[in-house]
C-alpha cells in the first residue's frame, strides 16, 4: 500500500528532515508516527501527499512510485488520500455540509452523490445534526470531526492525520480517536502524534523517529519517551 | 455565484476599484467608438454627395448645358457628370416640400435652374473644375465641397489613432489594476487555495472563481457604462438633432441595409453597442484575472 525505500529529504540549506527512511505499510493498517518535534513525522505525511518531493529514494503508494519524475498524477493521488490537520483547515465562510462537500466538488461529483456521501460521512463522525451550522458555531472537537468527515467523504483508502488531537483536550481527543478506530476496518490510517496515552492504549504499530531517522518500528508498540 | 458574492464581501474596496476602473475604460471606449462610427457615417454620406454642383442661369438652353457637360467630361478629370434638367429639379423640389403644398404651387420648372453634378477623379481636380465653371457666363453659381472629404478622412483617421492610443493605455492600466486587486484577493484566500490544492484541486478549479469574477466585473462595469453613456446621449439628443439638422440617416459601416444606423441611433445599433461593450468588458476582466491567476496561483 505505502512503501518508503531509503527515502531522504534534505532542504537546500543542508538541514536534513528525513534520512534513509524505509518501511512498508499494508492495506488497512493503523500506524502511529511518534517522536519529538522536528523528528520527521510531518515530513513523511507531506511526502506521501506529494506536498514535497524526496531528495532521494522511492515512495510507492498503491504500487505507483510517486517520487518518480515521470509521475504527474498528483491530483488523483491527493484525491485518493484523506488528510486531517492539527489546525483543522476549515473554511469559515462555508457551513459544515459545504466544507465536507468541498472534497467531492473538487472531484467533480454530481449533486445527488455529494448530498448522499456528505450525509453519510457526517453520520459516521456524529455531527449530522450540525450540517447547516457554520464553523464559528462549533467547538474544536466538532471542527476536527468536520475535518475527518471531509477526509473520508470521497471513500479515500488512506487517511493521514497530522497531530489530529494536538489542539484538543484529552476527552475530545479520545472521542476523535474513537472515530479513527471505527474507520480502521476498511482504511489505511497513518497518524503523526505526540499523544502518549493514545498511542500506548491503542496497541497499534508505532514507528518512532528521531532527528529524521527511524529508531524503532514495533508491530504493537508504544510511545517510549 | 456564491463565491462571487463572498469575494465581493471579503474584499469590497478591491472589487469596487476593479469595477470603477473598468467602468471608466468602457465608458471612454463607448464614447470613442460612437464618435468614430459617427465620423465614418458622415464620411460615407459626404462621399456619396456630388462634389461640385453648377447651377445654370434659368434662360440657358439645354444644348448649351449639354455642351458644357461634354467639355467637363472630356477634361478627363471627372468620374461622372450628371445632368439635372429643370423638370428634374422641379421633381426634387416637390419631393423636398411634399408636406407644404403652398410652396409647391408657387414654383414651376421655368424658374428653377438646370444643373450638373460632378464627381471628380481626384480631390485636387475639384478647384480646377470649379474655376472652369465659374468662368462660364451661362453659369449662375458653383458649389463645391473643396477638400471636405479629405479633411473628414484626416479627422476620422486622427480620431481613430487617438482612440487606439488612449484606449490601449487605458486597457493596460485597467489590466494592471485588475491584476493588483486579484493578487490581493488571492492573498486573502491563500489558506483556502492551499487547502483546495491539498484536496487535489486542479489549477483550473482554483482559478475558475477568479476568472468568473473578472468576467462578472467586466459585464457589470459595461452595463453601468452603457447606461451612463446612453443616458447622457439621449438626454442631449434633442440638442444634437438641432445641431445636426440636415444630416440624414447615417448607416453603421455597411450595415445600413439591416437598419443599423449611427445617426439617429437605431435600436439595433444601441443593442449592438451593449452586447459589444459587455463582451469587450468581459474579455478585459477575464484577461486581467487570467494573467493575475497565472502569476500567483501555481
Amino acid at each position: 500500500m505505502i512503501q518508503f525505500d531509503n527515502v531522504s529529504k534534505k532542504y537546500p540549506l543542508g538541514n536534513s528532515a528525513l534520512e534513509d527512511a524505509a518501511f512498508f505499510i499494508d492495506k488497512q493498517e493503523f500506524v502511529f508516527f511518534v517522536g519529538p518535534s522536528g523528528a520527521g513525522k510531518t515530513t513523511i505525511l507531506k511526502l506521501i501527499l506529494k506536498q514535497i518531493n524526496p531528495s532521494s529514494g522511492s515512495i510507492f503508494v498503491n504500487d505507483v512510485d510517486i517520487a518518480d519524475k515521470k509521475f504527474h498524477d498528483t491530483l488523483k493521488l491527493r484525491r485518493s488520500i484523506g488528510m486531517i490537520f492539527q489546525d483543522f483547515k476549515i473554511l469559515f465562510d462555508r457551513n459544515v455540509f459545504e466544507n465536507v462537500a468541498l472534497s467531492l466538488e473538487i472531484a467533480s461529483a454530481g449533486k445527488n452523490s455529494i448530498k448522499k456521501e456528505v450525509e453519510e460521512a457526517l453520520s459516521t463522525v456524529g455531527i449530522i445534526d450540525k450540517k447547516l451550522m457554520f464553523p464559528v458555531q462549533l467547538s474544536a472537537g466538532e471542527l476536527q470531526r468536520v475535518a475527518i468527515a471531509r477526509a473520508i467523504v470521497g471513500g479515500q483508502d488512506i487517511i493521514l492525520g497530522d497531530e489530529p488531537t494536538g489542539n484538543l483536550d484529552p476527552k475530545t481527543s479520545w472521542d476523535i480517536m474513537k472515530i479513527f478506530k471505527k474507520l480502521e476496518s476498511d482504511k489505511t490510517i497513518l497518524i503523526a502524534t505526540h499523544n502518549v496515552d493514545i498511542v500506548n492504549s491503542f496497541k497499534k504499530r508505532v514507528i518512532t523517529l528521531d532527528g529524521g531517522k527511524i529508531t524503532a518500528d514495533e508491530k504493537k508498540g508504544g510511545y517510549h519517551l | 455565484m456564491r463565491t462571487f458574492f463572498s469575494s465581493f464581501r471579503r474584499t469590497p474596496y478591491q472589487s469596487f476599484a476593479s469595477i470603477i476602473i473598468l467602468f471608466f475604460t468602457l465608458l471612454l471606449a463607448l464614447f470613442f467608438f460612437n464618435l468614430v462610427s459617427f465620423f465614418y457615417g458622415v464620411l460615407g454620406y459626404v462621399e456619396t454627395r456630388p462634389q461640385v454642383i453648377a447651377y445654370f442661369n434659368v434662360e440657358t438652353t439645354d444644348d448649351k448645358v449639354l455642351e458644357i457637360k461634354k467639355q467637363i467630361e472630356n477634361s478627363g478629370k471627372t468620374s461622372s457628370v450628371v445632368y439635372v434638367s429643370k423638370k428634374q429639379a422641379l421633381e426634387i423640389y416637390k419631393n423636398l416640400n411634399k408636406d407644404n403644398p403652398l410652396l409647391i404651387e408657387m414654383v414651376s420648372a421655368d424658374i428653377l435652374p438646370a444643373s450638373i453634378e460632378i464627381y471628380a477623379k481626384r480631390p485636387e481636380y475639384l478647384g480646377q473644375i470649379a474655376d472652369y465653371l465659374n468662368k462660364q457666363s451661362v453659369i449662375d453659381e458653383v458649389n463645391y465641397q473643396k477638400d471636405i472629404v479629405s479633411r473628414l478622412l484626416a479627422i476620422t483617421t486622427a480620431l481613430r489613432q487617438i482612440s487606439v492610443f488612449v484606449f490601449s493605455f487605458l486597457i493596460l492600466i485597467t489590466i494592471i489594476v485588475l491584476m493588483t486587486t486579484t493578487a490581493f484577493k488571492i492573498a486573502v484566500r491563500k489558506d483556502e487555495i492551499e487547502l483546495m490544492k491539498l484536496l487535489g484541486a486542479s489549477n483550473w478549479y482554483v482559478r475558475k472563481p477568479f476568472l468568473i469574477e473578472g468576467i462578472a466585473f467586466g459585464v457589470i462595469s459595461s452595463t453601468l457604462a452603457f447606461l451612463v453613456f446612453f443616458g447622457i446621449f439621449f438626454y442631449v439628443k434633442p440638442y444634437l438633432t438641432n445641431y445636426l439638422l440636415g444630416i440624414p440617416s447615417l448607416p453603421f459601416l455597411g450595415w445600413g441595409q439591416y437598419g443599423v444606423t449611427v445617426w439617429p441611433p437605431s435600436i439595433n445599433f444601441v443593442i449592438a453597442n451593449y452586447f459589444g461593450i459587455a463582451l469587450f468588458g468581459g474579455m478585459i476582466g477575464l484577461i486581467g484575472n487570467y494573467i493575475a491567476t497565472s502569476k500567483y496561483i501555481k
